[in-house]
């Protein structure tokens, strides 16, 4: 579109009310982050490091593909690390752009994901040798899973965003039935329905025009 | 202050119009860079800071200037006043639009 640098008025009011939607819709996708960079890190860090756990350690101890045993986890954590780099990026990059209520209440909400995370890993480290192998990965994935969702409802709630809260619900649910399913399965289901979830949301998140 | 046929003449100008647009986003004390909002209008520096000017002698926006560590920052916010008189000038046009569009609805 070209540029306006127009001193009149338009002709039809119709036409000043479409005006208006525009430019609203426009300075929204302008200032909110972009929710494909938000989210389809997390998406692919779930798909890729829960799809290969699943893989490597199967339900019932089977062995579908014969990767290194230290390899899933590794890739895992490499990816979760690296989704945190760009939201966080990302997120700050966007809230430098506003200055205000709305930028201080995206600023403790980045915060909270990173200190309820530090806090609950903290935790999960106190029981890591007193349960077995598998009981203790479903506690560090079942434990994290579920501390995510409850931050996207939360995100809904503060926001008033019902999307976000569907995602924190669906996200919280299918871990719920994961953890049921067993070690093995959780991996399966946060992979597929889990990362699935977000790579979903970050394609219908996002704001159109222009 | 309208009585639905006399349109706001500070926000009737066009380029006006879109600066108090795209500001009506921002909740009340929120406020957006100067570059920010320039890239989001599509709008020259100069053009924008003349009709900023403008909205500003009108009470319409408040211009803060300040630092974002050592490099100053502009920062742009509607008023309680602009946010009221853009509600006004969008009634006024809903006002103009509606006889028109009831009449082709009902031909």
């Amino acid at each position: 579109m070209e540029p306006i640098d127009d001193d009149e008025p338009l002709d039809s009011p119709a036409d000043s009310l479409a005006l208006i939607a525009r430019e609203r819709a426009n300075l929204v996708r302008d200032i909110a982050p972009d929710p494909r960079w938000m989210y389809w890190p997390w998406g692919f860090a779930w798909l890729f490091g829960f799809g290969l756990l699943f893989l490597r350690f199967g339900p019932d101890g089977r062995v579908f593909v014969d990767l290194p045993a230290w390899l899933p986890l590794t890739v895992l954590a490499l990816l979760l690390i690296t989704a945190g780099v760009i939201t966080g990026v990302v997120g700050a990059r966007s809230a430098l752009q506003t200055r205000g209520p709305s930028s201080r209440q995206g600023l403790m909400y980045g915060l909270t994901w990173s200190i309820a995370f530090f806090g609950l890993s903290t935790l999960f480290a106190q029981f890591g040798d007193l349960l077995p192998d598998e009981k203790a990965a479903l506690l560090w994935a079942g434990g994290m899973v579920a501390l995510a969702g409850a931050l996207h409802m939360a995100g809904g709630a503060i926001w008033n965003d019902r999307q976000l809260f569907i995602l924190g619900a669906w996200t919280s649910l299918t871990n719920v039935a994961g953890i049921f399913a067993g070690p093995g399965w959780h991996s399966l289901i946060v992979a597929t329905a889990g990362g699935g979830g977000m790579l979903l949301f970050g394609l219908v998140g996002r704001p159109r025009s222009r | 202050m309208t009585d639905g046929t006399e349109l706001d003449p500070v926000i009737h100008a066009q380029a006006r119009l879109r600066v108090v647009s795209a500001l009506s986003v921002l909740r009340e004390e929120d406020r957006v860079t100067f570059p920010r909002l320039q890239d989001s209008l599509r709008m020259t520096a100069g053009n924008l800071s003349v009709h900023l000017r403008k909205l500003e002698d009108a009470g319409y926006v408040e211009v803060t200037k300040t630092h974002q560590g050592r490099t100053p920052a502009t920062f742009v916010r509607l008023t309680r006043r602009g946010r009221l008189a853009f509600e006004e000038y969008q009634e006024a046009l809903r006002a103009l639009l509606n006889p028109s569009s009831s009449l082709e609805e009902t031909s």
